[in-house]
């Protein structure tokens, strides 16, 4: 027993130095693998999904492939490509931090607890957190759901408010919002609770929209951030010098427009604070 | 780039106690499924030695379909798929009374079931068929002779396997967090969600498994030797074959 304790502590410590050492920077990586290499998911429409012709697209992969990716090719002379990997709110820390990926672009809360492990971006999406409810359902609001089963994804910032605020809830929390879902369409819950956009963009998806609604005022704030990996500044310059002026061209607007406007995939209008806030995190050139 | 390691993640704050809850659960999901899965098993394991054909097909039936489908798809099944069967009061019930445990117990002790089953039909086949044959000519009936002498004599021989499969079922408990289940992995995961402490919160959430997993192996050699029949399980001693 005593063997096993110091063998299982001499492999933590090895394993331990493996992870922290690595000498090249994010942009070294670039530019000799000649690849961007992105943590994104394949189940939160429009930020990134698999869409009805096998494509994986989506906003946050717009953002990086049209105003990031430009940016960092220019700095470093040569042409990149975009490789995508799939990441969930479990995986995304551990995959930025073991080298697999360099940026997480998908839906990501900035948070004060997360920047102690990675680092983000400026914001380049704001939302807040509501409820998705059967048509006619009594919750109405954060105010009604003590007591009640609610879902949510598990790791997000969500369930972290409610078993704060509503300790009576039920909250039943599921790796990814299919099955989520699927929990509420059978009444295994009776709320789904996240982002209201990503609501609305599974509502959207949904086989009858019209049965389920979208209820209550935002009960947190939800900046959306892209994560990269702690003390690169280089590179973190560059994706905020990309998002910046997409957002000063107006070509991020462009962008907005494609997912989110009246034909989008998920209409969900830009509010004027919004529009606003965003152009104030563009610092002069 | 680096990853600074902060181990105080695991004893400050709730951490602690949510590891606490999720051994508690993973504890409780394994046991109550580990019943299930040894009574399916033996009864399952039994007629698969049966001499009436039926029985023989039944049990087959049972354990190829059971154990030849992913663990996580009869976790889904369970959850999703056979509460719309029952009827609504008992849905309202199930729903309100963590209907996920029970999806969980049922998903682990069926699919474990099949497969101790196999293990139990070996230990079966390997008793000398000439014990039976005693048995049944002192005027015990069948049924008598596998109760009485059969399966005692098999479960003795089976303790290696039956430990190794009961560890993976242990282990496979982690799946039911797919279904919500709030059990250790799925609570190493909420101290990452709380504190963004990955790798600290996957260490403790598996020294804690190897610690689980490590005590059980080492109490059920103790009963392999205790249980032992002389000639037929070696008896484990220093310097013997």
């Amino acid at each position: 027993m005593k063997r096993l304790l110091v063998f299982l502590v001499t492999l933590l410590a090895v394993t331990g130095k493996f992870t922290v050492s690595g000498a090249e920077t994010t942009l070294e990586k670039i530019s000799r693998t000649g690849a961007l290499t992105i943590g994104t998911r394949t189940g939160s429409p429009p930020f990134a999904f698999v869409n009805k012709s096998n494509e994986w697209v989506g906003f946050s992969i717009d953002l990086v492939e049209k105003a990031i990716v430009p940016v960092i090719a220019k700095k470093i002379g040569k042409e990149i490509k975009v490789e995508k990997k799939e990441s969930t709110p479990q995986t995304r820390i551990p995959l930025l931090t073991s080298n697999t990926v360099d940026l997480i672009a998908e839906t990501m809360t900035d948070t004060q607890s997360r920047r102690d492990s990675v680092d983000f971006s400026l914001t380049f999406f704001a939302t807040g957190a509501q409820f998705l409810v059967k048509k006619g359902s009594p919750i109405k609001g954060i105010q009604t759901v003590a007591g009640r089963r609610i879902a949510a994804q598990q790791g997000s910032t969500n369930a972290r408010i409610i078993r704060e605020r509503v300790a009576s809830a039920k909250l039943l929390e599921f790796p990814d919002q299919p099955a989520a879902f699927q929990a509420l369409a059978q009444g295994q819950v009776q709320a789904y609770t996240n982002d209201g956009i990503q609501l609305a963009g599974l509502k959207a998806k949904a086989p009858k929209p019209e049965e389920w609604v979208i209820v209550g005022e935002f009960y947190s704030y939800e900046p959306y951030g892209m994560a990269m990996r702690k003390n690169d500044s280089d590179f973190r310059n560059l994706v905020n010098i990309g998002l910046m002026d997409a957002i000063g061209s107006g070509s991020y607007f462009e962008i907005y427009d494609k997912w989110f406007g009246p034909k989008g995939e998920v209409p969900y209008p830009l509010a004027p604070e919004t529009k606003r806030f965003l152009q104030m995190q563009v610092v002069p050139k | 780039m680096t990853y600074s390691f902060d181990w105080n993640v695991l004893w400050s704050g709730q951490s602690g106690l949510w590891l606490l809850q999720g051994l508690v659960t993973t504890i409780e999901i394994s046991v109550i499924a580990w019943t299930l899965a040894v009574a399916l098993g033996i009864l399952s394991g039994a007629l698969r030695t049966a001499a009436v054909a039926p029985l023989r097909w039944l049990a087959s039936f049972y354990v190829e379909f059971f154990r030849n489908v992913p663990l996580l798809v009869w976790m889904f099944f369970w959850y999703f798929a056979v509460p719309p069967l029952l009827p609504q009061p008992l849905q309202d019930w199930l729903f309100e009374h963590s209907a996920e445990f029970w999806a969980g117990v049922f998903a682990l002790g069926v699919y474990h079931g099949a497969r101790f089953s196999e293990v139990i039909r070996a230990g079966i086949q390997s008793v000398p068929k000439t014990q039976l044959e005693a048995a049944v000519s002192t005027g015990l009936t069948m049924v008598q002779a596998y109760r009485l002498i059969i399966i005692p004599v098999a479960l003795r021989l089976i303790i290696p396997p039956a430990t190794s499969e009961s560890l993976n079922l242990i282990k496979n408990s982690s799946v039911a967090l797919t279904i919500g289940v709030a059990e250790l992995t799925f609570q190493t995961r909420q101290i990452e969600t709380y504190t963004a402490k990955a790798f600290e919160a996957l260490t403790a959430g598996t020294l804690i498994y190897l610690m689980l997993c490590v005590t059980l192996a080492t109490v059920m050699s103790q009963v392999e030797r205790r249980f032992a029949i002389p000639g037929m399980i070696a008896k484990r001693q220093t310097g013997e074959f």
